[in-house]
């Protein structure tokens, strides 16, 4: 076959490859050919029949979308036979869809409430519909000129609307049956919460078993909404504005980074995200955080004015009083005795600037953020490998041939990476999860490892011993490219296997198998956090991964190597610039001498050398009141649940406390100046995602009415009326040249170049009937994943492909032990909680109303040998106990589950409808984690006492 | 496990010895569809009750479809040595008058008996058992048939693998694993020039050449017995009848294209051929005839017997393998085609169980011997389905090129009660109808083809001067609707839009427009649809259209219908999906 083919269409020639449909060459040549079930990123469904066309000399009218191209060939699109066609299939379309205002030359002109002299009742007009606006099936009639007169008669199908699911609406009164949302449930998503029901003329979309989205096993991602041509699914919120600009900009809430185009209407109001379709980290899909979670930008309780404290009250002043204020009380407190707090929200150039400010300025070293409470996740990567980074893109996972999961909830914390994950499951990819909650990703596994907790990293050990006693090991590359691991083999060694299973409750069959799949892998990769690790195990479990992925040679390709799920949307760029206590942009040390001095000489001044304190650190000193002083920016929900002790009340503890923050949260209202704070919607700047992709965030939004600034431009004030120089920026751009010229990973990154390097995909024509999505992806901003050291050298998709920048990976032999936790006598056992999309077993129903809530039994799975000893019996009601809940629940008898632990497993329909109903100002963000915690469980006799 | 063919076949025929010449009569009651619908079980259990009863001692088999479907249900016994004699639909009644006179006292009962069939052990049934009773042979229904496919069909019990072997089964397979290469076995299939029974008639070896032609080392051959067509039986009958012969074909099949794996694929709710296609694929691999290293050969087949859920679409080839997947039946797009990418991904092959059914007989006897069978291109038999107005109604396996008119008066011995034939619905709902006056056409491929009908899966529906050809066409056009997937947008709505016209012109309603819409609809689907459901759905309405226009014209002008059907208050219900 040859490498291009030169078709025409309509007279038109294009160069093509080979093979591709005639359908997706058209729309990158901008040659329009109506579709409907067609979407980009999806495979053909030739369902519609809209895209029929004919071809010279070939028999019938094939449809273009799964028309291969085939060099000289003779397409006819615009022709008279063809259009008849067409317009048939829409005749019979539009008399099952409100068709009176589609045929209509009015139909942008009337309002809802206009006499119409067509007797089209106000339900069935387009201007009372929600995708009005957006709607593909009217720009295709409008295309193809449909007349007013058809013999079929409409008919309103009178299905009753489905209002009460969390963010979606449904009304099937409007659906074509194109079948895009179930194949992009299933397809894209790897989901399948949505089918099609009945068939023929009944045939619609819905769940199976005509079941609620809560039940179906949605994830309220909104890949259905997204790719709906019609008004069929719609977002519920905002559901009739129409945008009037949009804008691409990252996603605040994890480190995925997803692109996401912010639909503004014209009163400048945020109304719906999309996600973008050509973002090389999301691929058009986001979840329900992005997608839904993004309401808090027009919250009308926002800060927009700064506020100051006195007489015990937060009165408002001017920024200038603030600030003056503000530079006045920090000058007291340079040195140690400042720390300064920054948000993993903030942008590279925000957290260079905190940086900056700390060391220079205010002359110390405390300065991290608030999000970085496991630093142990990336340091072994870096002082093993070499960079504090996940090695691969993220969605060089669907290529693995297996993927090692380790304690981490992908579903719920970095939703997208699931995806990759269980589309590759669905091509024969394996699936290992190790970790001790059910979560969505255990259902998808072939091997669920499920260790008793505190026990994770013995089960490592365990999983490297059975990977050198399965002869997995690589020894050719292992010479090659890594440091010798003859201390990791004499520890293994020293394992005794049949003590590893005894103490993690995994069966060596089950750890032999899990080793075998990991090894035996074409590309293994691993994905892991430390979500339950307990912090004294916390370094050794990543090394333990590492050593997995090095000696089994699983590094350095695509479809291998390692991913740790961070917290915050730009930890990562937060450590590259240096906003950690220890380092200095471009992860040098700021005890190292010259490389401070370096920067030093480059900010005109001296650094401390002392390395400083870290979040943890910090709230400690505040505590104890070595540190007087905090600049804290942004809220973050580590304050309020427990990682930092009670946080809210070390801030308070301090003799000067500056927050910058959007809302009046906790952390606000203790605070002495409080600093109205910009959302990322409203930033100009660069975002880092945990695939290392440094990505541009544009302002979709104006500066609110008000006083609200972004942190960069309060940092600078307050230098510069603290008299500090090298603070004079005239944009964010400028700041990341100077990060270039610091941090050698990002010295060949610019905005220009970013810029330069966004490819057009799409010629898109505003007046055809392109869909939403793809109007808004004509260009794809691939971003620069670093290492990029100069100007001219290309993004990094995977490292170490070339070799470790030492020459040599080290590994480094973890101590296997189990967590030393001291017994506690009044919560004897560990409550694990999970959280999954599905549960079918029993005792579940929804109650139907302004919002559906489900209402269920709730089981308390425990060991058989445990209830035993607790003489409860399956069915028995049980009460679980910890120190802050309780937890009333049927026992459920597991044998697979380890002794010690009791599960129960929340419904992430539930979990949706707890947000949308959450009166907090940015729920998405405040998602309750899955931790582990003590408890004891209580059989509670008949009539209810224990 | 038996390690060689030879005892295989040498316990089988020791088997068949004991059951045909033994000291005891041999029973056997017809129990396929056709029999349980006419209430062979409550025969069987009288019949069961009667011998203990009598204390006497008789071997009593389920056998399958005998093809004579009009007289069940069909018992007949035989003692060793003598002619089978068969009694035409037994009640639980009579069934112990049977039993007291012919099995107990071997005096046949002429007035009960249809007729008697052959002697048993090859002797010469030339003279018949009692001057009162006819030779079956001279049967209309018999007379002219040809049996390939269904030679062993009411004559061996289905369930027993050995009643197969003893006649002859699965010696074509030990012949062609012995002796033949795959491709001496895929000439053979040449050399006969049989073609699809399914409907399209195509080449059979051509797509086993697509198949053989693959180095996949994964591919597929699958049965397709999803048989939705009303009228049409003939697969089920094979599948109830004679399991082992689709078995042996699928095995040839597979070896003639180097393929391993193979399905049947039987639409949910077809019982008894479920249950006697799984139980024929554990008694060949019980027997080594199916699995790993057939019988020493080195070759291994595996054949697993897969459901769908209720639908007709389901048997269009690519819509079966979605079913298989575990998906949703909905037909694929083409290309890729199934010989490229199928079942899971795989090179797929697919035939209709009649095809299949067809190759042990022609690798036992040649291509040629096939050829030789039949009309110029359309070579072998064709196993035709006969119901609705006729005197004789059941399945015929006869040569094709056999003029229609014949089948219909000959062997279906024309329509009852005075009455004249109307109109004839050929190869299922959607292969059209044919006039009373068309029906003088040779059963032949092209032919037919070139009449405007389709052979298609057999079923051959006749309807007299009561009917009436709109309402049939409406009824034709539910069940069109009714099945249609509601994947391609011309097919689920323009069913719908048609069956709407056709229910306003049956309560005469009506207007001259509505038959220029019918057109528009129907051409648009035809030339829009993504599978052969849609693009031959309107073949009902323009067949009707053509042959009995003047009826639509005074449904629609004169508000009447001439038979008077459409004008009762609740005519013929049907189902319907809007």
């Amino acid at each position: 076959m040859a490498d291009e083919a030169t078709i025409a269409i309509d007279g038109v020639e294009i160069k093509a490859q080979p093979g591709k449909m005639v359908l997706e060459v058209a729309i990158e040549a901008g040659i329009y050919i109506p579709y409907l079930c067609y979407h980009p990123g999806m495979k053909p469904f030739a369902a519609c029949r809209l895209c029929v066309v004919s071809v010279e000399g070939g028999r019938g009218f094939p449809a273009s979308c799964t028309l291969p191209v085939q060099d000289g060939m003779k397409i006819r699109s615009n022709v008279p036979d063809v259009d008849q066609l067409r317009r048939s299939v829409m005749g019979m379309l539009t008399a099952e869809h409100p068709n009176g205002c589609l045929t209509c030359h009015r139909v942008d002109i009337c309002g809802p409430s206009d006499v119409c002299l067509r007797h089209v009742s106000v339900n069935d007009r387009c201007v009372t519909c929600p995708k009005n606006e957006r709607c593909e099936l009217k720009d295709t009639v409008r295309y193809l000129g449909m007349d007013l007169e058809s013999p079929l008669q409409y008919k309103y199908r009178q299905i009753p609307l489905e209002l009460g699911d969390p963010f979606y609406d449904r009304d099937m009164n409007l659906c074509i049956v194109c079948g895009r949302c179930v194949r992009a449930c299933e397809e894209l998503r790897g989901d399948a919460a949505i089918c099609f029901t009945e068939r023929s003329g009944k045939a619609l979309v819905g769940t199976s078993f005509g079941t609620s989205l809560l039940e179906s096993g949605c994830e309220f991602c909104g890949a259905c909404i997204d790719v709906c041509p019609v008004g069929a699914l719609v977002e519920s919120g905002h559901k009739w504005e129409k945008a009037a600009s949009v804008q691409r900009t990252v996603c605040p809430h994890c480190p995925v980074g997803c692109q996401l185009n912010l639909e503004i209407n014209s009163r400048g109001q945020f109304i719906r995200a999309v996600p973008e379709l050509n973002s090389p980290a999301n691929r058009g899909q986001a979840c329900f955080k992005g997608k839904f979670g993004l309401e808090f930008v027009n919250n009308k309780t926002r800060l927009n004015q700064p506020l100051v404290r006195r007489n015990g009250q937060l009165e408002e002043v001017t920024w200038d009083e603030a600030l003056d204020y503000v530079a006045g009380r920090l000058v007291e407190y340079k040195g140690d005795s400042f720390a300064l707090l920054s948000s993993s929200n903030s942008t590279n150039e925000e957290h260079y600037l905190a940086q900056k400010f700390t060391r220079a300025v205010m002359e110390t070293n405390n300065v991290d953020q608030t999000s970085n409470t496991q630093p142990e996740l990336v340091r072994a990567l870096e002082s093993s490998l070499g960079f504090a980074a996940a090695t691969n893109p993220i969605w060089d996972l669907e290529q693995a041939g297996c993927i090692l999961v380790f304690n981490t909830n992908v579903t719920e914390e970095q939703n997208v990476v699931a995806v990759p994950i269980k589309r590759a499951v669905k091509k024969d990819t394996k699936l290992v999860v190790i970790d001790p909650r059910e979560v969505e990703l255990t259902r998808y596994a072939q091997v669920w490892l499920r260790p008793a907790p505190g026990t994770e990293l013995l089960l490592l050990g365990g999983l490297l011993r059975s990977l050198v006693d399965q002869g997995l090991e690589q020894p050719e590359w292992l010479e090659e490219n890594c440091e010798s691991p003859a201390t990791l083999r004499y520890a293994l060694h020293n394992l005794d296997m049949e003590d590893v299973a005894r103490t993690t409750q995994v069966t060596q069959e089950a750890i032999a198998e899990a080793a075998s799949v990991y090894g035996q892998a074409e590309g293994a990769a691993i994905v892991y956090a430390l979500d339950n690790i307990p912090g004294e195990l916390q370094r050794d479990c990543v090394r333990a991964l590492i050593d997995m992925a090095l000696i089994t040679g699983h590094v350095g390709r695509p479809g291998s190597g390692l991913y740790p799920m961070r917290q915050g949307a730009n930890e990562q760029g937060a450590w590259d610039v240096g906003c950690v206590p220890d380092r200095l942009p471009g992860y040098e040390y700021v005890s190292h001498d010259d490389a401070r001095l370096a920067v030093g000489a480059a900010w005109e001044c001296d650094l401390p050398s002392q390395p400083g304190l870290d979040v943890k650190s910090a709230l400690d000193a505040a505590r104890e009141g070595a540190v007087k002083a905090m600049l804290v920016i942004g809220d973050h929900a580590n304050f309020n649940n427990g990682k930092l002790g009670d946080g809210i009340a070390a801030l308070d503890s301090l003799d000067f406390l500056v927050v910058h923050d959007t809302f009046l949260s906790p952390a606000a209202r203790v605070a002495d100046v409080v600093l109205p704070r910009v959302t990322f919607a409203e930033k100009d700047g660069t975002f880092t995602n945990l695939e290392r992709r440094v990505q541009r965030l544009e302002p979709a939004l104006k500066f609110p009415e008000g006083e609200s600034r972004p942190e960069s431009w309060v940092i600078c004030e307050l230098a510069r009326r603290m008299s500090a120089s090298g603070f004079h920026y005239h944009s964010a751009e400028a700041v990341m040249d100077e990060i270039a010229r610091l941090s050698p990973s990002y010295g060949g990154i610019s905005y220009q170049r970013l810029e330069q390097e966004s490819g057009l995909v799409l010629q898109t024509n505003l007046e055809s009937p392109q869909p939403t999505q793809v109007l808004y992806s004509s260009k794809e901003q691939r971003g620069i994943q670093w290492p990029c050291t100069r100007e001219n050298s290309s993004s990094t998709a995977t490292l170490y492909s070339d070799g470790f920048p030492k020459g040599k990976a080290d590994p480094i032999t973890p101590e296997f032990r189990v967590a030393q936790v001291q017994p506690d006598p009044e919560f004897p056992v560990w409550l694990v909680p999970g959280r999954v999309l599905l549960q079918r077993e029993t005792g579940m129903e929804v109650v139907k109303g302004k919002r559906n809530q489900i209402i269920r039994e709730d089981w308390v799975e425990l060991n058989p040998d445990d209830a035993a000893s607790l003489s409860i019996v399956q069915g028995d009601p049980v009460e679980v106990l910890t120190r802050s809940h309780r937890l009333a629940a049927m026992a459920r008898l597991v044998e697979s589950l380890p002794s010690g632990v009791v599960a129960t497993t929340n419904l992430f329909g539930q979990l949706a409808v707890d947000l949308q109903a959450s009166e907090e100002l940015d729920p998405a963000s405040k998602v309750p984690g899955l931790e582990i915690t003590a408890a004891k469980v209580v059989k509670v006799d008949a009539e209810g006492s224990q | 496990m038996a390690t060689n063919f030879q005892d295989i076949d040498a316990e089988a025929q020791r088997r068949w010895q004991a059951m045909t010449a033994g000291d005891r009569p041999w029973i056997r009651v017809g129990t396929a569809l056709c029999g349980k619908a006419a209430g062979c079980d409550q025969v069987l259990d009288a019949l069961r009750d009667s011998l203990e009863k009598r204390q006497v001692a008789a071997n009593l088999s389920q056998v399958g479809c005998l093809g004579l479907c009009f007289a069940e249900p069909l018992v007949d016994v035989q003692f060793p040595g003598g002619p089978r004699i068969f009694y035409n639909n037994v009640t639980p009644e009579t069934v112990d008058e049977i039993v007291a006179s012919h099995v107990e006292q071997g005096t046949p009962l002429a007035h009960l008996a249809l007729g008697y069939l052959g002697s048993g052990d090859g002797a010469s049934a030339s003279s018949g058992p009692d001057p009162g009773i006819p030779d079956l042979a001279q049967h209309p229904m018999k007379a002219q048939e040809h049996r390939i496919a269904l030679r062993n069909a009411g004559n061996i019990d289905p369930a027993d693998i050995h009643q197969y072997i003893a006649n002859g089964g699965y010696r074509a397979l030990y012949n062609a694993l012995t002796e033949l290469s795959p491709s001496d076995t895929l000439e053979h299939v040449n050399a006969s020039g049989l073609r699809g029974r399914g409907g399209a008639a195509f080449p059979a070896a051509t797509k086993w050449r697509f198949l053989a032609g693959s180095n996949a080392p994964v591919k597929y051959i699958l049965c397709n017995c999803e048989e939705g067509d009303p009228g049409a039986f003939n697969d089920k009958a094979i599948l109830e009848s004679d399991p082992q012969t689709l078995v042996e074909g699928i095995i040839l099949c597979g070896y003639a294209t180097g393929t391993h794996n193979g399905y049947i694929f039987i639409r949910h709710g077809h019982d008894g051929p479920i249950q006697r296609a799984q139980e024929a694929v554990r008694q060949a691999e019980e027997l080594g005839l199916l699995g790993d290293d057939i019988l020493g050969s080195g070759f291994s087949f595996h054949l697993e017997v897969a459901l769908t859920g209720d639908s007709y679409v389901a048997g269009e080839e690519s819509a079966l393998m979605e079913a298989i997947e575990g998906k949703r039946a909905m037909p694929r797009f083409r290309p890729p085609f199934p010989a490229q990418v199928g079942l899971f991904g795989k090179p797929t092959n697919i035939n209709n169980v009649k095809t299949l059914s067809y190759v042990p007989e022609i690798v036992a006897r040649g291509g040629e011997w096939f050829a030789g069978i039949g009309h110029e291109q359309s070579t072998g038999t064709a196993i035709l389905c006969l119901t609705g107005s006729l005197t004789y109604t059941g399945m015929v396996e006869v040569p094709l090129g056999i003029n229609m008119k014949d089948v219909l008066y000959d062997i279906a011995g024309g329509v009852p009660g005075g009455k004249s034939l109307k109109l004839v619905q050929s190869g299922g709902p959607l292969g059209g109808v044919l006039g009373a006056d068309n029906v003088d056409v040779l059963l032949d491929f092209e032919v037919l083809r070139a009449a405007g009908a389709i052979l298609g899966s057999g079923g051959l529906i006749v309807a007299d001067e009561d009917a009436c050809a709109v309402d049939l066409t409406r009824a034709l056009i539910a069940f069109c609707q009714y099945e249609s997937c509601g994947k391609c947008f011309p097919c689920r709505m323009g069913m719908s839009h048609l069956l709407e016209v056709l229910e306003r012109i049956c309560h005469l309603e009506g207007s001259v427009d509505d038959l220029v819409l019918m057109r528009g609809i129907g051409e648009n689907m035809q030339a829009g649809s993504l599978c052969g459901h849609g693009q031959l759905g309107f073949n009902p309405v323009s067949s009707a259209l053509r042959y009995f226009g003047p009826e639509f014209d005074s449904h629609i002008v004169d508000r009447t219908c001439p038979t008077g059907r459409c004008l009762r208050p609740n005519f013929s219900p049907v189902l319907s999906r809007r």
